[in-house]
């Protein structure tokens, strides 16, 4: 019963810490910060390289001629950090509009990453499935 | 009408609670009157809830607008089916359309199993009644479906989501729901079980087909999701690994778990706790996946103040339910040891065993991946978040796992499996892997994942059809017939194990098209007319942008001519196009070009009518039909599994050799044809004026009130972004620009709007305080109360019940030894 336990024992141990290791290494790869504009230009050198979600509303939005390449502000609490893009955008964007972008940030630009422009839903309905709708990158 | 369904609701508590505890009293005294009765009341229920729906379905149609519910959720210009399907389209509504279905199965299983069980009934509708007066106490305090307006009635209601007003969105929710629902009845028979300590294989019989259906319902509105993300919303994929799919997703690893490991119960009678265990967690996870998409705590913690009185709710019944159920199984364990031991991992009880645990673990990593941000935001402080490729590279060697031991298990013998029976068995199917493998590398598809997969579903496909024709020829050997015949009867002969042969089947078309996911090509364009875009075999030409105008809306449409391997092939017309009185949201009209080797999927993202340029997204889906078909196998298999012994021998009897197979593709074509039905989306978006928050006591401000326009469903100011809550925030800008405090606009709202209504909270002091508690101290005390009745009224009698006869131990050998010659 000992042995049996003690073998039990052993591989729950050995499988946890196995999975938990990769879970965890994983991690740390995956994971985005997700901040306010005013949260991360309070001390923007901080956050250089770093994988981030930034919350905030559009400003100043522009798209080069004959391309897809934006240019635009996105601001908080008086806070403004500029960001570029390149491909589609949901209906929504477009000054005043409210976003989460993803990507990074860098001493001259935040570089959106593909796909990384969610626009808020409405919340005038319920969540539903793909409450964030456009730009989600799955397969 | 309004007030006869407040009624009835409280009726149907009181009568709940009349049956739970008559229930447990009957069977704790052992009168039959008494549970009868308990039984008569649940039936009661049932026929209560359908009054109810029955109400609410009344005031939709006759459009009585008094209800809120029914102001928030229709309109006077929507079609009867979707005012039909607004039933569910709320909280309020869902909640009640779950209670109506748990009273319904409740008093089909209760029906069904009374003279089998006649044991475990009584607990069986003290547990069911007890889950429904949780749901049933949510409505009453919290969520009336039935609420109305005091003062003025409106015209017309505000209707229904137009993103919702769509076939499979009307159909996906009921179908998860049953899935959902149908779960609780597993979860009464083991809760029975293992109150009356009748833990044999019997509840298990009991639940077998109940777990099947609801697992089969369940993959149903899973599958429905999908189809809707991919057809409608048009961002090109089918599952996003959103909160409320993964919602759904947790309970159907648990029973996929527990289907399987039934059968190492009932073969074995090993996993015995184990079985017991998954049954509570699936029941757990269908009431947790409820709570985390329901409640806002997924979102943001900030969110989590949305409704924290519902989140409360649930986490009490949630912690009770878990306490309660793995509470009783701890004290039954002496019951529930196991009568075998594993002999060897080369064995199917073994493989079952791993299925259960990657199956199990798959569900744990969902559920921590999703509630992850959460769980980060409230333990660091600092909100971290996990998007879909961190699902995909957990869940992709997961799925691979699974889909080998799709194939594996079934080859290997119960007990123990020699090697001599090893090589019999996969020696063909390995060899067609290997083959499907090196004639994939060979032809240059260098995507590592989709590769091993391919050759893996090549692998299960194998072992199935091995076992289907090794089958057929013994039983042509045995009977003479030919072989169709042959495996009409194998097939009707023992429907569980080809049934979930079939399912198998399935799955591994379905996992066909997910490793055809691999192979996606996507490109994000802007056209000028008449430029073109090379993606794949295909060559994508636009044409034009033109404007068309119909009775309901506005159409933007490109023109698009499609180019296969430099040979005509057709035109596609994305659009966009403007419902009257929906103008700022437009819906994106997907174009897509199926074909079994893959889709060709175009959405029109942008235009500039100016020019005409247009921006595209294009996409090559390679495989994804196979997913739906697939799905179709699966639902045939199940539907093969679920079948009762007589219906199928006539029907195997009466039918000719060949019908089957015709009848197989009717139902696949059927069902993929259900798939193909083109519907529209909509795209909701509504732009709004957006007053960027100037100082925190501001933020704080709109943290704390919240909207009033009545179908936010009061959301928090800084939350809401309708028109509504934006002139509100704009009012406290005013507010405290002339300077005053907190207290000053929080008074000022509350004289605005004559009561405390618009805050998020109740002003923290004196009698608030009491009302805020009031509700559940009457809740708790109440269901305390009736504990302890039931508990002294059934004790007294329980006393003179004389003690169970002393068995004499030699006699129960004998008689062991005699039922097992029976055999």
């Amino acid at each position: 019963m000992v042995k049996k336990l003690l073998r039990i024992g052993l591989t729950v141990l050995v499988l946890s810490s196995a999975l938990g290791g990769l879970l965890w290494t994983t991690m740390s790869e995956a994971t985005q910060y997700y901040k306010h504009v005013d949260e991360i230009m309070a001390d923007p050198v901080a956050w250089y390289g770093k994988p981030l979600q930034v919350h905030g509303y559009v400003v100043n939005a522009k798209r080069a001629r004959n391309s897809l390449d934006y240019r635009f502000g996105v601001e908080n609490n008086g806070a403004v950090v500029r960001a570029e893009y390149t491909g589609l955008v949901p209906d929504t964007f477009k000054d005043g509009a409210e976003v989460v972008i993803s990507g990074r940030l860098s001493p001259e630009v935040f570089t959106v990453q593909a796909d990384g422009i969610m626009a808020k839903c409405p919340s005038k309905y319920e969540p539903k499935p793909g409450s964030l709708i456009e730009g989600r990158t799955a397969y | 009408m309004a007030s006869l369904g407040s009624f009835i609701l409280l009726l149907a508590f009181v009568v709940c609670t009349y049956a739970a505890v008559i229930s447990v009293v009957g069977a704790r005294r052992r009168s039959t009157s008494l549970t009868e009765s308990g039984v008569g009341a649940f039936y009661l229920v049932t026929a209560l809830m359908t009054l109810a729906s029955t109400i609410i379905i009344h005031a939709f149609v006759t459009e009585d607008y008094s209800i809120r519910y029914v102001d928030n959720y229709s309109d006077s210009a929507q079609p009867l089916f979707y005012k039909l399907t607004s039933y569910w389209g709320g909280l309020d509504g869902s909640i009640m359309f779950w209670v109506f279905l748990l009273s319904v199965f409740g008093a089909i299983s209760v029906r069904l199993n009374r003279e089998r069980q006649r044991e475990l009934i009584p607990y069986v509708v003290a547990v069911i009644s007890v889950v429904m007066m949780f749901f049933l106490f949510l409505m009453i305090v919290h969520k009336n479906p039935f609420a109305t307006y005091l003062t003025q009635t409106p015209v017309d209601g505000r209707g229904l989501n137009p993103l919702l007003q769509n076939f499979y969105m009307a159909i996906h929710p009921p179908s998860l729901y049953t899935g959902f629902v149908g779960m609780t009845i597993p979860f009464a028979f083991g809760m029975a079980a293992l109150i009356t300590g009748y833990v044999d294989d019997s509840w298990l019989r009991a639940v077998r087909r109940w777990t099947m259906m609801s697992w089969l319902f369940l993959s149903l509105g899973l599958t429905l999701g999908m189809v809707w993300a991919y057809e409608e919303l048009g961002w090109g994929g089918w599952w996003g690994w959103d909160p409320v799919e993964n919602a759904g997703l947790l309970p159907w690893f648990t029973s996929t778990a527990f289907l399987h490991s039934v059968m190492v119960q009932e073969r074995r009678s090993m996993l015995r706790v184990w079985n017991l265990s998954l049954v509570i967690l699936t029941f757990f996870l269908t009431i947790f996946g409820t709570f985390m998409t329901r409640s806002g705590v997924v979102q943001s913690v900030h969110a989590f103040g949305e409704d924290t009185q519902l989140a409360w709710m649930f986490i009490v019944f949630m912690v009770i339910l878990l306490l309660v159920s793995f509470g009783l199984l701890i004290y039954r364990l002496p019951l529930l040891r196991a009568r075998n031991e594993l002999e060897s991992w080369a064995s199917r009880e073994a493989a079952f065993l791993v299925n259960n645990w990657i199956l199990l673990f798959s569900a744990f990593f969902v559920l921590f991946a999703t509630m992850f941000p959460t769980l980060s935001e409230a333990v660091t402080g600092e909100r971290l978040t996990v998007g879909p490729p961190f699902f995909n590279k957990w869940m992709l060697p997961i799925g691979l796992a699974l889909l080998l031991l799709t194939g594996v298990a079934p080859l290997l013998a119960w007990k123990k499996s020699t090697l001599s029976n090893l090589r019999y068995q996969f020696a063909w199917p390995t060899l067609l892997g290997m083959i499907t493998a090196v004639v994939i590398y060979a032809l240059g598809f260098r995507v590592w994942v989709s590769g091993i997969c391919f050759a893996f579903c090549a692998f299960v496909l194998g072992t199935l059809g091995q076992e289907f024709v090794r089958g057929a020829r013994v039983r042509q050997g045995a009977t003479g017939t030919d072989i169709m015949t042959a495996l009409v009867g194998l097939v009707s002969n023992s429907r569980r194990r080809y049934g979930g042969y079939i399912i198998h089947a399935g799955v591994v078309l379905m996992f066909l098209g997910f490793a055809g996911a691999g192979y996606k090509l996507e490109e994000q364009v802007l056209l000028k007319p008449g430029q073109e875009l090379e993606i794949g075999r295909f060559v994508v030409r636009y044409d034009a942008l033109r404007q068309s105008n119909d009775d309901q809306k506005q159409m933007l449409t490109a023109y698009m001519t499609v180019f296969e391997e430099g040979e005509f092939a057709g035109e596609m017309y994305p659009a966009r196009w403007f419902f009257h009185k929906h103008e700022t949201e437009p819906t994106t009209e997907v174009a897509i070009r199926r074909s079994l080797s893959e889709d060709l999927y175009i959405t029109l993202a942008g235009y500039e009518l100016s020019d005409q340029t247009a921006s595209f997204q294009i996409t090559v889906n390679p495989l994804v039909n196979w997913i739906w078909l697939g799905f179709a196998v699966v639902a045939l298999g199940t539907g093969i599994a679920l079948l009762p012994e007589s219906t199928f021998a006539f029907a195997a009897a009466k039918i000719p050799a060949g019908a089957v197979t015709t009848r197989m593709l009717v139902i696949a074509m059927m069902v993929t044809g259900l798939c193909v039905t083109f519907t529209r989306a909509e795209q909701a978006a509504e732009p709004q004026r957006v007053i960027v928050v100037r100082s925190p006591l501001e933020r704080e401000l709109q943290r704390s009130i919240i909207c009033m326009c009545g179908t936010c469903g009061r959301k928090l100011l800084n939350e809401c972004i309708c028109a509504t809550a934006s002139s509100m925030r704009g009012e406290i800008g005013e507010l405290l620009d002339q300077g005053k405090t907190k207290d000053d606009v929080i008074q000022y709202f509350v004289a605005k709007h004559g009561s405390q209504e618009p805050l998020a909270m109740p002003i923290d002091e004196g009698f608030n305080r009491l009302a805020w508690f009031f509700p559940y101290f009457v809740g708790i005390s109440g269901a305390l109360g009736v504990g302890m009745v039931t508990f002294r009224w059934s004790r007294k009698a329980g006393e003179s019940v004389p003690p169970p006869e002393e068995t004499d131990p030699q006699f129960e050998t004998r008689l062991d030894d005699e039922l097992r010659n029976l055999d």
